[in-house]
């Protein structure tokens, strides 16, 4: 199992040939990589710290994104498409990561 | 029966292990300290394991990938704000308990952290200490949803307003609800139509808010 805090360094050629699971497959609490794109962007302060919340679509589905901490990230734009590895959770909107490593495309 | 993963096998933790273990839960617990492995294996029921718990190979290892609680109970805040990050993060536990050993980094022990409910001693005891001195006054026992909700206890003084009234007559607030009357040692479940007496110990669960009013109820303004 990989573990991986902040930004993984991977090149765009590499995302191209692998295979992601689509949004709507996947299950709480299993460690996955996704591929998407940005759909929805806002700052969501969370008991006084802010918190990026990122709505992340594919083909198939929706999937939240919380980064704690920080109002912005750079390159994490409306309509990039993104790579998200970590764990999703169950969550009042729906599957939800939590401060995952990504991946700009 | 639920699977849960304990780090820190101190007093604290061994004692939750050994209580929870009797339940019938599945008990994992995790130290880094070889000294007390001996004393955690002595525990009936209870799989202990050595290590770190802020390392999240470990945490894998100690089944926090599948657990359905992690209580994050070390002598150390950095070390159980860690575990509770690392457990929400990386591994999605539902429920995430952490103690609080300074009363000064309570305020980090939320969700930030991956914490859902923090227990802080030095809280808990100051809230008992001085329940026992007051009469007539209320006090605050325990939190709930990060202090959303309170359990708050009053022991009704001789000049209670509550005195001699049933529940069912009292004006209480909404989102308050009494959830227990303690009276010469006994539970008495909270029936409308039951009379408040001097000395009793009334429990009320109530939303941040309501307190004043409860306060109101059972002590007068």
């Amino acid at each position: 199992m990989a573990f991986g805090f902040g930004r993984k360094k991977g090149t765009a050629d590499a995302a191209e040939s692998e295979v992601f699971p689509a949004i709507a497959t996947i299950e709480p609490r299993r460690h996955v990589r996704v591929k998407g794109q940005i759909f929805k962007l806002k700052t969501r302060p969370s008991q006084g710290m802010p918190a990026l919340e990122v709505t992340l679509i594919d083909d198939t589905g929706s999937v939240t994104v919380v980064w704690s901490g920080r109002r912005s990230i750079g390159g994490v734009g409306l309509g990039r498409r993104i790579i998200v590895e970590g764990v999703p959770m169950k969550g009042p909107r729906g599957l939800t990561f939590t401060n995952p490593s990504y991946e700009l495309l | 029966m639920m699977k849960i993963v304990i780090a820190g096998a101190g007093s604290v933790g061994s004692y939750m292990a050994e209580e929870l273990a009797k339940l019938g839960h599945g008990i994992i617990l995790l130290d880094n300290d070889p000294a007390v492995v001996s004393r955690g294996e002595s525990i009936p029921g209870v799989k202990f394991l050595l290590g770190d718990a802020c390392d999240a190979d470990v945490l894998a290892k100690a089944g926090v990938t599948d657990a359905d609680v992690v209580a994050a109970v070390t002598g150390d805040d950095e070390d159980n704000l860690v575990v509770s990050l690392l457990s929400k993060q990386e591994f999605g536990v539902p429920r995430v308990v952490a103690r609080v050993n300074n009363p000064k980094n309570e305020w980090m022990f939320n969700d930030m952290w991956g914490v859902d409910v923090s227990v802080s001693t030095p809280h808990l005891l100051t809230a008992l200490v001085e329940e026992a001195v007051t009469v007539g006054s209320f006090v605050h026992l325990m939190n709930f949803e990060h202090g959303k909700a309170g359990l708050c206890e009053v022991t009704l003084a001789e000049g209670s307003p509550a005195i001699d009234r049933q529940i069912r007559d009292l004006a209480w607030p909404r989102e308050a609800s009494v959830v227990g009357v303690i009276r010469d040692g006994h539970v008495l479940p909270p029936n409308g139509d039951f009379v408040l007496h001097a000395n009793d110990e009334v429990l009320v669960l109530a939303r941040a808010e309501a307190e004043d009013d409860v306060r109101a109820v059972l002590i007068g303004s």
